[in-house]
């Protein structure tokens, strides 16, 4: 039950008769009886809420900074009439900042006996699943004096996908696998290490891949294609401790981490090669494991859409462990970390050689453009100090990134808009030279 | 490619009703409380209202009983005075209820006894009134247990004692012939005392009267003060002399205006009391009020939310870059220009030494790196030692020269 502004007005405008014409109990009561009697009738007359059927449909996913149109059918089967404002209303993420209300209401009219379809855009501004909660409807009686309102529970979950903003970068790194591949029109040789197969010398070929056993077999020359090695395995672990949890720019992270992992993911599955994912801080977060290269990739994002930072300090015992278990001998195991010197110094030097004693390891940090904006900052005292500080902040991420250099470690550290092509470039380069 | 990375249907939410027939009979998707629901968790509240209006209907009937009506002349009750009332209209004495003093003002006259119950309820203005208004009438009032302060007023000449009566019956000891013809009554209470020659003073205890009568100083009125209301009250009424005296007090004149005050008594015509809310034109009054329920209206209006808020999980904020700021406010706190110097020196040499060839091993070596440094810079006898080993500065003006001569010396090795 509700009341509405036009009851209030209609009380307010009551007071001039009841000063000029009759100030006493009965001018009250002649003015508010009615008034009454009103609201009691277009209560009466209201649609009823309890009765309405609602069901949903529409878009089950959407990625990040995208919209997501979600249908809401509404039927009416009494015989009144509905007059009502409804909301549909989703945890407050669902909506850009400012928009939650407009975003939320809607008002309806619908004649007794239809149905009407609502729809809600959402447009998330985090990552994980939306649940929608309540749908609330107030239903208005013909005079609008009084209305009933009600609430419905119509589930519905929005999966809300990780950006996957590097993918503008999947182009160029494809373009460079193929000349990897040796399938380009430029003449360059394959740069692979693996045997693929011999075709006709064509002016501007290496010399010195002909072969010449194959060319003494028929009448032309023979030169031997070299591909780069297929069907390796990829595994991408995700730290999701708190250092994951540190905001770079207004993103965590963990999502310029996830964001440089589905770039390789994207490459290397296009390369052949087997790509599986886990994210843990202190148990498994998230495990992706044995998928074919075209399901690979919408099953990560699918993982990554709900992972979070935890306030928590990274596992790396439990980490390497568990990457061991889950990584064939001679996979390419990259980490997805931070550079910070205590954690990687405490937790993830003792335990490293028995990572790299078995695979390749890589790891990716996300670098702060923040402290390199310090680091150059000069004038004031303040500013100098800041950029002492920054200076040795940056100094012991070098003295870290060459600890682990020295054990064999290939280290990628670049900010957050540069950390997924450079992570990719960092997988092509051993691909080229046949390290995996 | 991209096509590939459009991401799957993650799992598919509980959809209610798209796979079922549109006849079956649905479920209710309502979350609101049904009317039957509504009862079930309101009754146990509304039958302890019920029982708690109840309670407080008998307590305060079986409480009110003893004082209730008390010395009204309409009340039947023990402590009434109906059978007073009755009494005295069998002697042709008519009996009337005034509740306000200007009734009792217009009641006095020479004909009239004014009977005024409980004095000490009356404010001093309406006992001044009252005063004016019986002092000269002729007839006769009556007081009945006025307290110090009231009988100054109503009785000029008359003090009430501190101490009341011990003695509940007292003998007359006095020669008013109503006393003598009643005998023995239900006086005492309040005491009293006074310094006009020609009152009576009767019903002694402790030789302080209980029962004063004054004559007035012109004319035929009188003033009686009575210490005891019981030989009013129905229940007593037909003990031992009451019944007598109170006739013979209050039968002398043909009319009775028993004034019975309250503290709600004709506040309006105390004109010096008369407040703001008394001055304003009714009219505005009551368009007041229903202005304040248009408001009560608007409140509930505004109020009502279109459902409750929703819940979420909220991300920590932690900026990755909150340890390396506190460092910078640590060092400008303790003044540390050493550790900076040092800090800024370093990453010079870091960044010099790949630039003029040296290895980063030997970057920070004095022996290695200045040899190498001097053959780029352009300007011959600048010595960078200094500049890049030297001790730390004194002040921070010298730390941020310091900084900009380490800028200058990178541009300038970078450019050569």
């Amino acid at each position: 039950m509700a009341v509405t502004g036009r009851t209030a007005l209609l009380a307010a405008l009551g007071s001039l008769p009841v000063g000029l014409w009759d100030p006493s109990w009965t001018g009250i009561l002649a003015v508010n009886a009615p008034l009454a009697l009103a609201c009691a009738c277009d209560f009466a007359l209201a649609a009823p809420v309890r009765r309405l059927g609602l069901t949903r449909s529409g878009d089950t996913s959407v990625r990040l900074g995208e919209t997501a149109d979600v249908q809401l059918t509404v039927t009416n089967p009494s015989g009144r009439p509905l007059r009502a404002d409804l909301r549909d209303a989703w945890p407050p993420s669902s909506w850009q900042p400012g928009t939650e209300v407009a975003g939320s209401r809607q008002s309806l009219a619908i004649p007794a006996g239809e149905r009407r379809r609502l729809t809600t855009h959402l447009r998330p501004t985090r990552r994980g699943d939306h649940r929608s909660d309540r749908v609330t409807i107030r239903s208005y009686g013909p005079l609008r004096l009084f209305a009933r309102q009600g609430s419905h529970r119509v589930p519905w979950t929005v999966r809300v996908l990780p950006p996957f903003t590097s993918r503008k970068h999947l182009p160029s790194k494809l373009a460079r696998l193929r000349e990897l591949d040796g399938r380009t029109s430029v003449l360059t040789r394959g740069e692979g290490t693996e045997f693929d197969s011999l075709r006709d010398y064509v002016p501007g070929d290496d010399t010195r891949s002909i072969d010449w056993r194959a060319t003494a077999r028929q009448s032309t020359v023979a030169i031997r294609t070299w591909r780069p090695e297929r069907d390796r395995h990829i595994l991408l672990v995700l730290d999701t401790g708190r250092t994951s949890a540190g905001r770079v720019g207004d993103a965590p992270r963990l999502d310029a981490s996830m964001d440089a992992a589905l770039l390789l993911a994207a490459l290397a599955s296009r390369a052949g090669d087997r790509v599986d994912l886990l994210a843990y801080d202190r148990r498994v977060r998230a495990l992706v494991q044995g998928r074919s290269a075209g399901d690979v990739l919408p099953s990560l994002v699918n993982a990554l859409a709900t992972l979070e930072p935890e306030l928590i300090e990274t596992d790396a015992r439990g980490l390497t462990s568990t990457a061991l278990r889950t990584a064939p001998r001679g996979s390419l195991i990259v980490l997805l970390t931070s550079l910070d010197a205590a954690p990687i110094e405490e937790g993830l030097l003792p335990v490293l050689s028995r990572l790299t004693k078995r695979h390749k390891v890589l790891l990716a940090s996300v670098a702060d453009p923040k402290i390199e904006e310090m680091a150059n900052a000069r004038g004031m005292a303040e500013a100098i100090y800041e950029a002492a500080a920054a200076a040795q902040a940056q100094s012991e991420r070098h003295r870290t990134a060459e600890q682990l250099t020295r054990r064999g470690v290939t280290v990628v550290d670049a900010t957050p808009n540069n950390l997924a092509p450079a992570l990719a470039d960092a997988y092509l380069s051993l691909k080229a030279a046949g390290r995996l | 490619m991209t096509g590939s990375t459009r991401p799957a249907e993650p799992p598919q939410p509980a959809t209610p009703s798209t796979t079922r027939q549109p006849d079956a009979p649905r479920p209710t998707t309502s979350v609101s409380p049904t009317p039957r629901q509504l009862w079930t968790r309101s009754r146990g509240i509304a039958l302890a209202l019920v029982i708690l209006l109840a309670t407080a209907v008998a307590i305060a009937a079986v409480r009110s009983g003893a004082q209730h009506g008390r010395l009204d002349p309409r009340s039947a009750d023990p402590h009434g005075s109906r059978a007073v009332a009755e009494l005295l209209a069998d002697q042709g004495v008519s009996t009337r209820v005034v509740t306000t003093t200007e009734e009792a003002r217009t009641a006095a006259g020479p004909d009239t006894t004014l009977l005024v119950t409980n004095p000490d309820l009356l404010t001093d203005g309406q006992r001044s009134r009252l005063h004016a208004a019986t002092k000269h009438s002729g007839g006769r009032t009556v007081l009945v247990t006025p307290g110090a302060p009231s009988v100054k007023d109503l009785a000029p000449g008359v003090t009430a004692h501190d101490t009341p009566s011990a003695d509940s019956t007292l003998s007359p000891g006095c020669f008013l012939p109503a006393a003598r013809r009643a005998g023995t009554a239900d006086m005492g209470g309040i005491r009293y005392d006074t310094l006009t020659p020609d009152a009576e003073a009767c019903y002694l205890s402790d030789g302080l009267p209980s029962l004063l009568h004054l004559p007035a100083p012109r004319g035929k009125g009188d003033t009686v003060v009575l210490g005891a209301p019981d030989i009013l009250y129905n229940d007593h009424l037909d003990k031992r002399g009451n019944a007598s005296l109170v006739l013979q007090l209050l039968g002398t004149r043909p009319e009775l205006a028993w004034y019975l005050p309250s503290l709600s008594d004709d506040r309006t015509a105390d004109s010096e009391q008369r407040g703001f809310f008394d001055l304003i034109p009714s009219g505005w009054r009551w368009g007041t009020l229903q202005l304040a329920i248009a408001a009560a209206l608007a409140a509930l209006w505004r109020a009502r939310r279109l459902g409750p808020l929703v819940t979420e999980r909220l991300p920590v904020v932690i900026r990755a870059s909150e340890t390396v700021e506190g460092r910078a406010r640590l060092y400008r706190r303790a003044n540390a220009r050493d550790r900076a110097a040092t800090a800024l020196r370093t990453a010079t040499r870091t960044r010099l030494a790949p630039l003029v060839g040296v290895s980063p091993a030997q970057a920070h070596a004095p022996e290695t790196l200045i040899p190498a440094l001097s053959t780029r810079l352009r300007t011959p006898g600048q010595d960078p030692h200094p500049l890049l080993f030297g001790p730390p500065p004194g002040n921070d003006t010298a730390l941020i020269a310091l900084a900009d001569q380490l800028d200058a010396l990178e541009r300038e090795v970078r450019h050569s």
